[in-house]
């Protein structure tokens, strides 16, 4: 489906993406991670056809990017970060809108359209202006927009982006459901338990290099580890910062969770006697395994992530 | 494409009440109260000065001076009585533009070799040069009038034939001089609607700006460009998209600002518009204008980084182009440096078009040059923006 060889981009003297090699088979759900700045957007911006590259051969349904671009973006689809709409439009003009400017016409439109409705559950507020729809409706209407020409090949920037956890379960099942219809999906997201829920495989990406990238299962399986993990009730990210001064085997993974490197019984007991004493609540403890954020925080070279 | 285009731009526009407001109210507005508040300006017999006579003379000839300065339709006497020099300098400072002071002795001093000046003319500091220029002449030819009058009785005795003659001659004043307006056929005077029309429509074209600029930005800052982008809707189609919905929006506005002309302005006492012969004329110009206006709207819908910056340099840009192009002060009231000036301004070549049309009755070939430079303006602005919005793109702006 996609066959990206030696890809090489770089602004003036700096390189965004490094000698890039990945393939993405048919029905596969990409999850493609990375700190800021790391060249996901990059890498999904030339996969689109937004911006060129200097070195290196991609590949997608079997056709060259640099000569077959109109082609393939026919067949594929790309689903931005931000609300790509029009908020003076209804749901519905707004669908036809970006149907029509891809030529989507009769028949075509009217399936194209209700396949789009149906997928965003969006029936009900077809008449409604899009400014006035709730965060998690908007998105909704953002990825229906996205599902106009029918694509075998999505590319998800932060769909989940500030929504309620309902919403985001639902998109999440919608996308997760693209895997029955064949269709596949290259998932860029901060939020790791929405990679490890949907995506089966996983590419991290570290200053413009792919640093890991493989069946997400295996990839926590191989990372196996004697760490401790600590995941917190609620967020305290203050003293997760103070407890990671004091002891230094403990890493801050995000606001609410960190990792103990192999520590002892001593170790482990005064860390918990600190969380304690702040009248922390903790949720789990986990013990010789790792997550998806902890993989990442242990792959990447930097010490602020995209977490 | 272009189908979902147009009707996307059409529904958007006429969702935004604002927008609406600028490109077709606020234009109307300025038409009719132009046109009412210049009416005397440009066309009417309405006085236009006022003055009061102080007589010390009290003669015959100081009377009949009274009379001449009443036939003119131009100057309108104030009755009440100045009696001294505080009064005098009130009605000055006041209502009154000109005070003639009659002296005594005016009448015998009309025929004598007196190197004195007959009357005195007090000025009101607002008065315009030519104005008082107007009423000198006016002065000396009542002057010069009453002399003729003199020396016609004088020589009636005598010369009974010439001096027939000569009262035929100075007591026929009106008809001595045909005017005819330049394009308009004489007595027919060029209107107030005539010149704010073309005025408020080139300037109300060209405030496509706001309602463009926003929705442009709009769609850089959501993404919605680069979804577009992503769905193989390239910059010059892009553009094309927006240029054929907004040529028809400056279409439908210079239609509806010359009904305003036509039908609206004559309700309110003002001059109907007279349509100019060249209809062709008329939509090669707008055409032009059209193009320039769109293609300042776009690149600085391009520029810009926020909706509220494209909306305050639009809006400036707009009333410094009008200010210099002779949109708010006709160009034959500025000087001559400054009507040079209003050359470099889009809206002056527009104005310059529409006023050939309207205004000197020409036709399609007269107008050629202004149409190809505003439409050579427009291209070349979409040519700017299109390669500043690629190059945006590329960087992900």
């Amino acid at each position: 489906m996609i066959s990206i060889k030696n890809l090489v981009k770089h602004y003036n003297n700096h390189i965004a993406l490094d000698h890039i090699n990945l393939n993405v088979g048919k029905g596969v759900i990409l999850g493609l991670l990375g700190p800021n700045g790391a060249g996901k957007t990059t890498l999904v911006s030339i996969l689109n056809g937004l911006i060129d590259f200097q070195e290196g051969a991609i590949e997608i349904f079997g056709l060259p990017l640099s000569q077959e671009l109109k082609a393939i973006r026919k067949r594929s689809s790309f689903i931005p970060q931000s609300l790509a709409l029009y908020d003076n439009l209804t749901v519905l003009e707004n669908l036809r809108f970006f149907a029509g400017i891809q030529k989507i016409r009769g028949k075509a439109l009217r399936h194209n359209v209700d396949y789009a409705v149906s997928v965003g559950q969006l029936q009900p507020l077809l008449d409604h202006k899009a400014g006035i729809l709730s965060g998690g409706q908007k998105r909704r209407l953002n990825i229906a927009i996205g599902l106009l020409n029918n694509p075998e090949l999505l590319y998800f920037d932060e769909p989940t982006a500030g929504i309620d956890p309902e919403s985001r379960t639902s998109i999440l099942e919608t996308i997760r459901s693209f895997k029955n219809d064949g269709k596949t999906v290259i998932y860029t997201s901060h939020y790791m338990p929405e990679i490890e829920k949907i995506c089966d495989q996983v590419a991290i990406l570290d200053r413009g290099r792919i640093i890991r990238h493989g069946l997400l299962e295996a990839m926590l399986h191989e990372e196996k580890t004697d760490s401790v993990i600590i995941e917190l009730r609620h967020s305290h990210e203050a003293q997760l910062q103070t407890l990671a001064r004091e002891y230094t085997m403990v890493k801050v993974i995000d606001a609410a969770t960190v990792m103990m490197d192999g520590p002892d019984a001593t170790q482990l007991g005064a860390i918990l006697a600190a969380l304690e004493a702040e009248q922390i609540d903790i949720k789990q403890i986990r013990y010789g395994t790792t997550n998806l954020e902890a993989l990442f925080i242990q792959l990447t070279t930097q010490g602020n992530c995209d977490v | 494409m272009f189908k979902a285009m147009l009707l996307k731009e059409f529904i958007l526009l006429l969702r935004d009440k604002y927008a609406l407001a600028a490109l077709f109210i606020m234009p109307s507005i300025f038409i009719l109260i132009m046109s009412i508040a210049l009416k005397d300006t440009f066309g009417s017999d309405r006085a236009l000065l006022s003055y009061a006579v102080i007589d010390q003379d009290n003669t015959a000839e100081s009377a009949k001076l009274r009379t001449f300065l009443l036939s003119n339709g131009r100057l309108k006497e104030h009755k009440a009585p100045i009696t001294n020099a505080a009064q005098r300098q009130e009605v000055l400072n006041g209502t009154l533009h000109f005070i003639v002071s009659i002296p005594p002795g005016f009448a015998q001093d009309l025929v004598t070799e007196h190197s004195a000046a007959l009357l005195q003319l007090d000025v009101a500091s607002d008065v315009k040069q030519e104005m008082l220029t107007l009423v000198q002449a006016e002065l000396s030819m009542d002057i010069i009038r009453l002399r003729m009058e003199k020396i016609q009785k004088e020589l009636a005795p005598f010369l009974p034939e010439v001096a027939q003659k000569l009262e035929a001659m100075t007591s026929k004043r009106d008809n001595l001089i045909q005017v005819r307006f330049n394009a308009m056929g004489i007595n027919k005077k060029p209107t107030s609607t005539q010149q704010s029309v073309p005025s408020w429509i080139v300037f109300g074209m060209f405030f496509v700006i706001i309602p463009m600029s926003t929705v442009f930005i709009s769609e850089r800052k959501q993404n919605t460009l680069m979804r577009m982008s992503a769905m193989n809707i390239s910059v010059p189609v892009l553009f094309a998209g927006k240029l054929a919905p907004y040529i028809i929006i400056n279409q439908i506005q210079v239609w509806l600002m010359i009904g305003v002309g036509i039908f609206l302005v004559p309700l309110f006492g003002g001059d109907a518009l007279t349509l100019g012969d060249s209809i062709s004329g008329l939509f090669m110009v707008s055409l032009g204008l059209s193009l320039a206006a769109i293609g300042t709207s776009i690149l600085i819908a391009v520029t810009a980084d926020t909706v509220e910056q494209a909306t305050t340099i639009g809006g400036i840009i707009n009333i410094l182009m009008g200010a210099i192009g002779g949109v708010m002060v006709p160009k034959f009231y500025m000087s001559q440096s400054m009507q040079q000036l209003t050359n470099i301004s889009p809206m002056s070549w527009g104005l310059e078009g529409f006023l050939d049309i309207f205004l000197r009755g020409q036709g399609a070939g007269a107008v050629i040059t202004e149409s190809l430079t505003l439409a050579g303006f427009g291209a070349g602005l979409l040519l700017a923006a299109g390669m500043i919005l690629n190059a945006k793109m590329k960087r992900g702006i």
